[in-house]
């Protein structure tokens, strides 16, 4: 059969009633609008957080020190020294004891006042092996990140970002600055690409409320000339708290060992920390989380697009019936004349298609403009690909043909004689 | 014009055995038909004249293949009408028959060469083709300075005149046409009448149905059924 004649009239019969075509199409527009939107901002934020997951690294677990919740009994015996935290011992134990394992990368942090002249600024000082910068994806804008030598020999070298700079006053060349932090002078060596690591996954490697005031010098320097103490002015009063490590970032060697190393590091520390002053971030974990959230996203989403075009795929058929009753006379001329029920059939159903099609053509604009929209509003990422479009399409079309069916199929089953004697 | 279906003549196009036709069941059956036999033969200008009621428009509707009879046998060029399935049905009054209404049925939102072209739409022809032979059976009717028109836009002779030119575009042997000056005033009808006689002079075989006595005077064999039934059955002198 000659499709595109059939479709040719199916289009001038819509051109005909073209307001209420127009009116038929609202209900896909909208559901194919809101499913596409959804879709694009859906898949937007997965990508977002796989990236994030990502530069965390798969095949990394993350152990972090963090201050264990107050013991209020304990308060008598409360030493000057807070001391917690991830313990050199521990590290050497995870080495030796747990299989599958590249490297245990070892970070000590300390906070301090950077100065420029009389301009002043806290920054995080993170001690870090050479390792710590591919391990983490941290990379440099401009110079270099540590090395080996830098390490071996305790240079006083930094890696900073050039925020911090410019915010103590710093304009000119980064490269060979000489940062002065609490009473140590480190030579910056390498500026830090712009950061795009925001939000929540900072949380798992950063301390957050430092945003970009982080430096990075190497690990047996920071060892050697501060030590593991650290003094800090905490609501009005000195505090000196001890941790050995602030962060350890455990390397394993294959994908799938990264769970079995979790547990076991989990397990062991589990027996040393008893006041559970560390925390675990499993990339993999947050991986796996992720897709189930994602999944149920994905649900409700499938949902609320099956409802909103449901009720526009009857609002078709409703209108089409309305036109078969409309055009019953028409319909008995036209099987009068040598119509096949199959023509009549195929008639209809093309009209619905072609309504549906340009719904989903017209819900896909508009779900395009509304996700920049609200991607735009709340900074939100949107994916908006083709294959969101053509599966709209695909979609908008499924829904024309089966509310199309009863309708076409009414209309195909008239009696010739009671439909040409319809007024 | 020289026209194929001449050749042919003499033969039955029409046979109807015993046709009955009736509605609804048992005490509230409705008997429109009681046993009507009819043979039309290939070339012949027939005329059913019955007064509204007489079962003449049923009649038309079972010849014209757009209802079935409730018992009799009908076979329509040789073919077994009552045993055909519908998209048969459709195949054979696509290729046999050329309808004509009273009410002219032409589809109002096609132009009328748009109208004419329908048949040929469905017997699978060709774009081109089917304007040209719409285009030529508009000049048969006398209508080619209209082929862009709307139906609306004609007067009623002009409009008949488009669904004659409808029922031939697709050349089929047999015109069956119910009441087609029943909608028109009388000198219209009197045209309309006369290019029907033109077209069963060109060989094609006409049956026409209506109420009116004058009208079918134009027939050489004219039919009168009555309450569902043959009544008689002439010729006018030597068949034409």
């Amino acid at each position: 059969m000659r499709l595109l004649e059939f479709a040719a009239i199916a289009l001038r019969n819509l051109r005909g009633y073209a307001l209420r075509s127009l009116l038929t199409t609202l209900g896909v527009v909208f559901g194919i609008a809101s499913v596409v939107t959804m879709m694009a901002l859906g898949r937007g934020a997965e990508e977002q957080i796989l990236r994030q997951i990502d530069k965390l690294g798969i095949t990394n677990v993350i152990v972090n020190s963090v201050k264990p919740p107050e013991d209020k009994s304990a308060n008598a015996q409360r030493s000057w020294v807070l001391s917690y935290g991830l313990k050199f011992a521990d590290r050497d134990q995870i080495v030796e004891t747990v299989p599958g394992i590249d490297a245990v990368l070892p970070v000590h942090s300390y906070t301090e006042r950077a100065w420029e002249g009389s301009s002043k600024g806290d920054v995080i000082v993170h001690g870090v092996t050479p390792e710590y910068f591919a391990a983490t994806k941290t990379h440099v804008a401009k110079g270099r990140t540590l090395t080996e030598a830098d390490e071996r020999e305790r240079r006083p070298v930094a890696v900073v970002h050039q925020q911090l700079l410019r915010s103590l006053g710093h304009y000119g060349d980064p490269i060979g600055y000489e940062l002065l932090v609490g009473e140590q002078l480190y030579e910056v060596v390498g500026v830090l690409a712009d950061e795009e690591f925001q939000g929540l996954m900072r949380k798992a490697l950063k301390d957050p409320e430092h945003g970009e005031n982080e430096v990075y010098v190497p690990y047996g320097t920071v060892l050697a000339r501060i030590g593991t103490r650290s003094f800090s002015r905490r609501s009005g009063q000195f505090e000196a708290t001890d941790i050995e490590l602030n962060q350890m970032v455990v390397q394993v060697g294959r994908q799938g060992d990264v769970l079995p190393v979790a547990h076991m590091v989990r397990t062991l520390l589990e027996r040393f920390h008893e006041n559970r002053d560390y925390e675990l971030v499993v990339p993999l974990e947050l991986l796996a989380q992720r897709r189930e959230y994602q999944r149920v996203f994905n649900i409700a989403l499938l949902l609320i697009a099956a409802i909103s075009l449901l009720v526009g795929g009857i609002g078709i058929a409703n209108i089409m019936l309305a036109t078969v009753t409309e055009r019953t006379r028409e319909i008995g001329i036209r099987r009068a004349i040598g119509a096949k029920r199959v023509h009549i059939m195929t008639q209809f159903l093309l009209e619905t298609v072609l309504i549906a099609f340009a719904g989903g053509v017209l819900g896909i604009g508009t779900g395009w403009v509304g996700t920049q929209l609200m991607a735009g509003y709340t900074k939100w990422e949107a994916h908006f690909t083709p294959e969101v479009a053509l599966s709209a399409l695909v979609v908008a079309c499924g829904v024309g043909i089966l509310s199309g069916l009863f309708p076409a199929w009414r209309a195909s089953h008239l009696d010739p004689i009671q439909a040409l004697r319809h007024e | 014009m020289a026209h194929p279906h001449t050749a042919r003549s003499r033969t039955a196009l029409i046979e109807a055995h015993d046709l009955r036709r009736w509605y609804g069941e048992a005490d509230a059956r409705v008997e429109v038909l009681r046993g009507v036999s009819l043979v039309v033969e290939r070339g012949e200008y027939a005329a059913i004249v019955g007064a509204s009621g007489s079962g003449k428009s049923t009649l038309l509707s079972i010849l014209g293949c757009l209802d079935r009879p409730s018992a009799g046998s009908y076979s329509l060029a040789g073919e077994d009408v009552l045993a055909l399935r519908d998209d048969r049905l459709s195949e054979l009054r696509l290729r046999e028959i050329g309808f004509v209404f009273q009410s002219f049925q032409l589809i109002p939102q096609l132009s009328v060469a748009e109208n004419v072209e329908v048949p040929l739409f469905y017997a699978g022809v060709a774009r081109g083709e089917r304007r040209r032979r719409a285009l030529a059976a508009l000049e048969r009717v006398g209508l080619s300075h209209r082929v862009h028109h709307l139906p609306t836009q004609l007067s009623g002779g002009e409009q008949q005149r488009s669904a004659i030119a409808r029922a031939l575009v697709h050349d089929p042997p047999l015109l069956l046409a119910d009441e087609p000056t029943g909608n028109l005033d009388s000198e219209t009808g009197r045209r309309i009448l006369e290019l029907i006689d033109a077209i069963h002079a060109e060989g094609r075989t006409v049956v026409l149905i209506t109420h009116d006595r004058s009208v079918a005077e134009h027939a050489p064999r004219r039919i009168r059924i009555k309450d569902g039934t043959i009544e008689s059955d002439e010729r006018r002198g030597a068949a034409a």
